[in-house]
């Protein structure tokens, strides 16, 4: 059972591997990279931000003989920031890794459902990412249209962003390969007894994951093939007529539409967002469940307002756009939608901030990270309200409030759930537990610093000072009072910078040590901590198939000698 | 001005060699001249404050004796096979205009832009057979210096944040050409003997209507004059 393959190689059982879990390890360590690369590229921007037009230090030789950050590679460093950390760092992390580890682990699954498929997932997101940074290297650098690639600008743009769009159709297809197996293994391959309302809440938010990532991935996929078009076939499906650029009309401008690029961008890019906070959700319900030693309140409730979430996030795209000039009944349509997404998102939050309620809470590292989620996604969320209706979006549309808005999101809110996902399951990947005392340095230094860098961003954004300017606003008198923050966001950036070095320092420090033995440190309940080792046996997972009796968050049952009790226990 | 009309004739003293000529003259403009446009450059408090007065467009400058400046008089087809200049022709963004308005380079040879100011340019040139470019100057970058690898007709280059700023370069595969003073008047030294074409380019009459002549060089000088007139209205 444990291994129904012919002879093993290194390269197969390493490099093209079709187990799920070393996917999910490839996935992972491919993401982690990526993020420091976008990371890097942030830090750099920020000391343009901070000391504008001076020579950047130590690595100033990368941007030629002068080592200033010019505004055009400011912008290309700005496009690809946005561009590496979401679809190169994120959802790989959030979805590639973690859905691929552990769903199959879950559910008591053997391995994915097309294991090949998976391989083939991993390997083009890992060529569709080397296509995106090759942009670097083109003339002109790489992309530099934003990471949403607005026409007509992008259109028109340096050959970088011919090289994005090659690289982005490759991150799609990736994506649509490994969520077409995460619903086939979720739906046909749950153990025996694992009903729907027995998936574990990280099981449920994979699952609808899947179906964002399949339903709203295609349309950005066939509007980057036709931005191809536009710049390498000479048609005009986002170029208006008439447009002129650099003072001379465009031949081969006529009768596009650039608003249509936004539509379907956005009809992507906002279930994307759902896609990027799911996971996380689920991650943080794992480990708030487990480190209160109590169940989830509202596990149904969690779960209609997840799906509720899913639907409704395919019906708000057009509240990026208010500025384009819609009409009021649009207008009105899409700030009903807005306001209404956000009733799922605040019972998600109530549920989890009850489930504290009354637990006896173990404060380790996963469960800081989990705890600082919620109220930092809370933030995230809140402050999206006014920028989901019209009268308050024209105001702030574009400006730093923006940028703090989805930065509470996916940073403090996403990217902690994910540290609290390595830090949750690193013992369960290589049956060593990572060290309490630097994770917990990493993450008070990080929470800190993390504020430090996007609070700021809300004042900035109310005085009126635009995203993407090169000189961090220092052109406009109306930014004068506000420039100052600047440098302590700088620094908040780079000392965030700094505090990462526990996290990588404690990771390759517990990589030596040897392995505890120890299969369920956490005292777990779900079937991947409970029937199988750590690490996990080799391809196939399981010695027998489990069985599930039971709901996945049965902790404390009144009566029962210990105070967790595994779904696969009979009762 | 004189820089450039400076590194040709040193191009020529390093070159030395035929039996070489000047070739000199006047460019007049016949009829009533237009009024120079004011530049509004409220935009950006930098440059405003860099005028005591206020700027004036520079596509048409004609003094009262109607000389004619910042035209182009080149030689047509003409075969040079001396070396290119290593000297650099500079190109200056002070007080938020271009000067020289009008330039003249060889191709391969240097060209310095620089930035005067103390505000951010972004210098974006237009070429069509040459490689276009388009890079932000910061107050802080003094100075970059680029070149062109092919000759070609007169193009714009142009600030892509001071939307008034514009200028005009022509890339030759020889060094005979100069660009009028504001006497009008040009010249062109070391020119073989010869008989050759003579193109002078205006702005304002733009490539469709440049005007040309036959010039020729024997043992000395040459003279060469050209009369820009007012189109007369239909």
């Amino acid at each position: 059972m444990s291994d129904n393959h012919t002879k093993e190689t290194f390269f197969t059982k390493y490099i093209w591997s079709i187990d799920h879990k070393v996917i999910g390890i490839q996935y992972g360590i491919t993401a982690l990279l990526w993020l420091l690369v976008g990371f890097g590229l942030m830090m750099v921007m920020r000391y343009q931000l901070a000391y504008p037009d001076t020579q950047i230090p130590f690595i100033g030789w990368i941007f030629g003989e002068d080592k200033l950050l010019l505004p055009e590679k400011y912008n290309s460093l700005g496009a690809m920031h946005g561009t590496i950390m979401i679809f190169l760092g994120v959802v790989p992390l959030a979805f590639g890794a973690f859905g691929n580890y552990l769903v199959p682990l879950q559910i008591g699954a053997i391995d994915m459902a097309f294991p090949r498929l998976n391989a083939a997932s991993y390997w083009t997101y890992f060529l569709g990412s080397i296509i995106m940074v090759v942009g670097f290297f083109v003339p002109g650098g790489a992309a530099n249209s934003g990471w949403t690639s607005y026409p007509p600008l992008a259109d028109v743009a340096t050959a970088g962003q011919t090289v994005w769009l090659l690289g982005m159709v490759m991150l799609i297809t990736s994506s649509l390969l490994g969520s077409v197996n995460i619903m086939v293994t979720v739906i046909q391959l749950r153990a025996e007894g694992m009903t729907w309302f027995r998936l574990p809440i990280f099981v449920w938010t994979q699952f609808i994951t899947a179906f964002l990532l399949l339903l709203a991935f295609p349309p950005l996929e066939a509007a980057g093939i036709l931005q191809l078009m536009d710049r390498l076939a000479g048609t005009s499906f986002f170029l208006p007529t008439g447009l002129v650029v650099s003072g001379e009309v465009l031949t081969n401008a006529g009768g596009g539409s650039p608003l249509l690029w936004q539509h379907l961008f956005w009809f992507l890019a906002h279930p994307e967002v759902y896609v990027l906070i799911l996971p996380a959700f689920g991650i943080i319900s794992e480990i708030i469940a487990n480190n209160t030693r109590k169940p989830l309140s509202g596990y149904k409730s969690l779960v209609y307002a997840m799906t509720f979430l899913g639907f409704m996030s395919f019906v708000v795209w057009a509240h990026h756009m208010y500025l384009t000039g819609m009409g009021t009944t649009m207008g009105a349509f899409f700030q009903t939608t807005t306001m209404i997404i956000s009733i799922p998102s605040v019972v998600i939050l109530t549920a989890l901030l009850l489930s504290l309620w009354g637990g006896s809470i173990r404060f380790n590292t996963p469960m800081l990270f989990a705890l600082a989620f919620l109220p930092m996604f809370g933030i995230g969320g809140l402050t999206g309200l006014p920028l989901g209706l019209a009268a308050a979006d024209i105001h702030l549309h574009d400006t730093y409030y923006v940028i703090g808005h989805f930065h509470y999101v996916v940073a403090p809110g996403t990217l902690f759930a994910l540290f609290a996902g390595v830090y949750f399951w690193f013992p369960k990947v290589t049956g060593k537990s990572l060290n309490e005392s630097l994770g917990k340095l990493h993450f008070y230094f990080s929470f800190i610093f993390m504020n430090g860098v996007f609070m700021p961003m809300f004042i900035q954004g109310l005085a009126g000072v635009s995203r993407r300017l090169a000189d961090g606003g220092q052109a406009y008198a109306h930014a004068a009072d506000v420039i100052y923050l600047n440098e302590i966001m700088s620094w908040s950036a780079w000392l965030l910078g700094m505090a990462q070095l526990f996290f990588i320092a404690n990771v390759v420090l517990t990589l030596f040590k040897a392995r505890t033995g120890e299969i369920n440190p956490w005292n777990a309940t779900t079937i991947d901590w409970t029937e199988t080792s750590s690490p996990p046996l080799g391809h196939g997972n399981f010695e027998k198939i489990p069985v599930v009796y039971r709901g996945p968050y049965e902790y404390s049952v009144p009566g029962s000698k210990i105070d967790f009790t595994p779904q696969t226990e009979k009762g | 001005m004189n820089k450039l009309l400076s590194s040709i004739t040193l191009s020529f003293i390093v070159t030395g060699g035929l039996i070489a000529g000047e070739i000199t003259g006047v460019v007049k403009y016949i009829g009533k001249p237009p009024k120079a446009k004011r530049l509004r450059m409220d935009a950006d408090p930098v440059c405003a404050a860099s005028h005591q007065e206020a700027a004036k467009a520079e596509t048409f400058i004609v003094d009262a004796k109607g000389n004619l400046a910042n035209v182009i008089v080149y030689l047509k087809g003409v075969k040079y096979s001396g070396k290119t200049p290593t000297q650099p022709v500079e190109l200056d963004q002070a007080g938020c205009v271009y000067s020289p308005h009008v330039m003249g380079v060889m191709a391969g040879q240097p060209v310095k832009i620089l930035n005067s100011d103390a505000t951010m340019h972004n210098i974006h040139g237009l070429p069509k057979v040459n490689r276009e470019f388009n890079f932000g100057m910061p107050k802080t970058l003094k100075e970059k210096t680029i070149s062109f690898d092919k000759s070609e007709d007169v193009f714009v280059v142009k600030c892509d944040v001071h939307p008034w700023m514009k200028s005009f370069t022509q890339v030759f595969d020889h060094p005979y050409f100069a660009v009028t003073g504001t006497d009008g008047k040009f010249s062109i030294p070391n020119v073989p003997d010869g008989t050759y074409e003579a193109i002078a380019w205006q702005e304002r009459f733009g490539s469709k209507r440049t005007l040309s002549q036959q010039v020729t060089v024997k043992g000395g000088s040459a003279t060469l004059n050209f009369n820009f007139e007012r189109p007369k209205k239909k």
